[in-house]
């Protein structure tokens, strides 16, 4: 993904640099010549990044207009970081909308339902505003059925939904969508709540051709009419991702692959057979089925695999660039043979039931792999697990060029973490999640705050950190010294003081992105980055040591941050404790341009 | 019957060793309880004390009361020979005393950290039930088809790092899943035990539903209760398992041995 650089903070330096009044809507803002605007908004034309974008907007108060009439692509990373009017009053003509909701770990319950992150207002600001608006990327937001009846109805040109890891809607919502967007393109839900209206949304397609390029429904968990399926893959000839949910057979995924071989992503559903030998009937020839899809560079799903049927996909083996196992219980005897023929596998996400010993087979096979994720099977704490740092140190001595990891183990050394420090230069992302709770190194009974250090130290491209283990306060003193680029810190059960929080928000110069839970940082480490936190996007801290009266300091002393407080118990029986009316169970607090927001449920405090 | 005096109804479920409400499931016989406490386990600190516990969880009540519920899955895991406090297992680094650091262990929100449609692998893919499953992830997800192929669950072995998987499909008796168990760790153990690094003899396992032997078969139902193997009838115990561990008998309390011999004896005289 390209660089993120939110619209909020660009906006702020815009702000401070041209003293901008938002324009009153009868007057245009002042312009040397006409001439001058016609001949920047051609040039203008060819710049697409948002950081090119925001340099340029910052040259003259005529610049800054024509470039927000010629920018189509708007990124905003907190949706509370402004208002939807602010948005549309700066930017006429707008195509792309890519909003972030809820901070990262709402996924993980820590942040209570109905918190907010409502589409709701955007839609209805962007529907009269930005009649021509083609795309809309949602991630962590909540989506309300009618909201996409709206968009459906709103945007005559709508070409493309992106919906991640959101909910509030259900199959009837994606049933309009797929029905009134006539120049749909893109529909893809991914990791997604869909509640089951029990609403044939396949069938809701128009009939006719489509302009279909992309199709993703693996997260709704419901049955599908699969014949309105196969009508609909049948006159979508541009169709080149299908991503299908596992209520899509084996047998029926045979039939799709025969009418779209030209198919570059594929998503399988559930990858096992309710084939009865004993009906005499042939079983499909899978293998020849994949073999007919020539382009296929994409491979996921396989779930509910029957192992026996995984070689099937053998013949698309060698051209495969990205590959997802994670859904799939493999064991090594099953995936090494698969895996020796994937030398083109740059993207590769898997269970750790490969054990160390698909990781060795991974590691010498796949010389381009850039980014790997390990996810647990069993996502338990326990003293055992199938992938340790053998499987770590093996990937980073085969696949130099990694970028990107995310790696969940019950146990890991330093030793494994510094090797892959060293041979692995490339890295911009590296996630270790090491499951038991401060953990040491299993063979030293150290902290690990070598092996963390090693990495901040040697890869000098790191953008993005989690750490995990047992961590003291030296190993944040490291991140703060050498995490010189890092933009995103997670961390969890680490640490020892305060030092710790200050060591992260005195040094890291870059960071914007800071998540931190059941950590013993209290009200002296916040205060500690009292002169970063208009310049971040976010912090969040749960679970940790803080007050309400430094969280009010905060929130006093910088006017532009908004400053969340909830679950903290009012309820509480205890009431002999008066501290713990003071206690902030969970801070979350962001930079914002238009203060705070007017729809925080009851339990958000915002001080 | 072994002439035990204690009744199935009040002898405790094994591994309810963890205190709740800082009670001790105990039994009557005070000559053990010196030998008892040590080999009960622990969630604090060595010689710690529960004062400890309870000031730690004013700050975690939160947690814990809020979202028990939803975490149901998250239970306290086989905390027998992996639990890095208990004292064999402390490291020779003391870090500076922390409350906070030594949280109790049991339902902890959102951690692992593995957003919860991918927690559903374990239970979706280890038991494939039909109508009876329960699903703990709590968001009611839809009834899957009874697969006929593999029932596959994890089992793991105190003192073998690696775990296996057994089909428990494949076989209709106690006895013959205690075969299975040996055969799949006698070699692994016997592995884990050789030091001298020559070839070790490999000893059967042996004696694993009836008390008497090295180790005992247990296993976590779907309601995460901690159980012994050979309870209840087998199909009962096929649809209600949800892992399988294998651990030294002497970890288990000479109370619930009794409940162990007991209920061999009970299969033993019900189901032949």
């Amino acid at each position: 993904m390209a660089e993120e650089e939110d619209l909020s903070e660009m906006t702020n330096d815009v702000e401070r640099h041209l003293k901008l009044d938002p324009p009153k809507p009868s007057s245009s803002p002042p312009c040397p010549s006409h001439v001058l605007e016609n001949v920047l908004e051609n040039v203008l034309k060819f710049l697409t990044t948002r950081r090119d974008r925001n340099a340029v907007s910052l040259v003259s108060r005529s610049w800054h207009h024509v470039e927000a009439q010629t920018r189509f692509e708007v990124f905003i990373g907190n949706c509370y970081s402004l208002s939807p009017a602010r948005l549309t009053r700066r930017f006429t003509r707008v195509r792309s909308l890519f909003l972030k909701g809820k901070p990262r770990f709402a996924d993980f319950n820590l942040m209570p339902p109905d918190w907010g992150a409502q589409f709701a207002p955007w839609v209805a600001a962007t529907a009269r505003a930005y009649p021509w608006l083609e795309k809309v990327s949602l991630k962590r937001m909540f989506v309300s059925d009618d909201d996409l009846a709206l968009l459906a109805v709103s945007f005559p040109g709508f070409k493309e939904l992106v919906l991640l890891c959101c909910e509030g809607f259900g199959t009837s919502g994606v049933a309009v969508v797929a029905n009134k967007c006539r120049q749909l393109k893109v529909l893809d839900l991914i990791e997604s709540e869909v509640t089951d209206d029990e609403v044939d949304w396949i069938s809701c397609f128009p009939e006719g051709e489509t302009h279909l390029e992309s199709l993703s429904f693996d997260c709704v968990e419901s049955p599908i009419n699969f014949k309105a399926l196969e009508g609909l893959v049948v006159r979508s000839p541009c169709l080149k991702k299908l991503r299908t949910n596992r209520f899509v057979s084996l047998e029926e995924l045979h039939t799709l692959m025969v009418r779209a071989p030209q198919l570059t992503s594929l998503g399988t559903g559930a990858f096992s057979s309710t084939h009865d030998g004993a009906q005499g009937e042939q079983e499909p020839d899978y293998a020849s089925a994949f073999r007919a899809c020539r382009s296929l560079v994409c491979l996921s799903g396989f779930r509910e695999l029957t192992a026996e049927y995984l070689p099937a996909i053998s013949p698309v083996c060698a051209n495969l660039t990205s590959l997802n196992f994670s859904y799939a219980n493999i064991s090594p005897d099953v995936f090494k043979p698969i895996i020796r023929n994937c030398h083109n596998i740059r993207v590769f996400w898997a269970l750790d039931s490969i054990c160390d010993e698909g990781l060795q087979a991974v590691a010498e096979t796949c010389k381009e792999l850039r980014e790997l994720r390990i996810f647990p099977f069993d996502p338990s704490e326990d003293s055992e697990g199938p992938v340790s740092g053998l499987g770590l140190q093996a990937i980073s001595e085969g696949c130099k060029k990694l970028e990107s990891i995310l790696y969940f183990c019950q146990r890991m050394t330093n030793v494994a973490v510094t090797a892959m420090s060293e041979n692995c230069p490339q890295l911009t992302v590296f996630r270790l999640c090491i499951m038991g709770r401060h953990r040491p190194d299993h063979v030293t009974g150290k902290p690990m705050d070598d092996g963390f250090g090693a990495i901040v130290k040697n890869c000098k491209k790191l953008t993005r950190l989690a750490v995990s283990g047992l961590l003291t306060d030296q190993a944040f003193s490291l991140i703060g010294e050498y995490g010189k680029l890092i933009r995103t810190l997670s961390v969890a059960f680490a640490g020892d003081s305060d030092m710790g929080l200050r060591y992260i928000l005195e040094g890291c110069p870059k960071l914007e992105k800071l998540e931190i839970r059941d950590s013993p940082f209290g009200d002296v480490g916040l205060r500690s980055g009292m002169h970063r936190y208009n310049d971040m996007r976010f912090v969040w801290m749960s679970s940790c040591r803080l007050s309400r009266g430094a969280c009010r300091d905060i929130a006093h002393t910088l006017p532009s941050v908004v400053v969340e407080a909830f679950g903290s118990d009012d309820d509480d029986d205890d009431d002999d404790e008066d501290d713990n009316a003071d206690y902030v169970e969970t801070l979350y607090m962001y930079r914002s341009l238009d203060g705070p927001r007017k729809d925080a449920p009851k339990f958000v405090t915002i001080l | 019957m072994e002439g035990c005096p204690i009744s199935r109804e009040t002898c405790p479920k094994l591994l309810d060793l963890i205190p709740q409400e800082r009670k001790w499931y105990h039994d009557k016989e005070k000559n053990n309880s010196d030998q008892e406490k040590k080999l009960e386990l622990r969630l604090a600190p060595p010689g710690g004390d529960e004062e400890d516990l309870s000031a730690m969880k004013k700050k975690k009540n939160l947690e814990t009361r809020n979202n028990i519920k939803k975490e149901a899955e998250d239970k306290p895991i086989f905390n027998l020979s992996g639990n890095h406090f208990s004292p064999s297992n402390k490291t020779t680094y003391a870090p500076p005393h922390i409350s906070h650091k030594r949280t109790a262990p049991g339902p902890v929100v959102g951690w692992p950290p593995v957003r919860s449609f991918r927690k559903n692998l374990a239970s979706s893919s280890s038991s494939k039930l039909g109508n009876d499953q329960i699903n703990k992830s709590g968001e009611g997800e839809k009834q899957v088809e009874p697969k006929r192929e593999g029932m596959f669950v994890k089992i793991n072995m105190d003192s073998v790092p690696i775990g296996r998987k057994v089909d428990l499909n494949a076989y209709s008796t106690y006895e013959q899943l205690s075969l299975a168990v040996d055969k799949l760790f006698r070699g692994l153990l016997a592995a884990q035990r050789d030091t001298s690094g020559g070839e070790g003899e490999e000893q059967p396992i042996i004696g694993l539903l009836n008390g008497k032997g090295e180790f005992t078969l247990t296993y976590e139902d779907n309601e995460g209760d901690k159980m012994l193997v050979g309870d209840v009838p087998w199909q009962m115990f096929v649809s209600s398992v949800k892992r399988l561990r294998v651990i030294k008998s002497s970890e288990i309390s000479s109370a619930l041995k009794c409940k162990l011999l007991c209920s061999y004896g009970n299969m033993f005289y019900s189901h032949n």
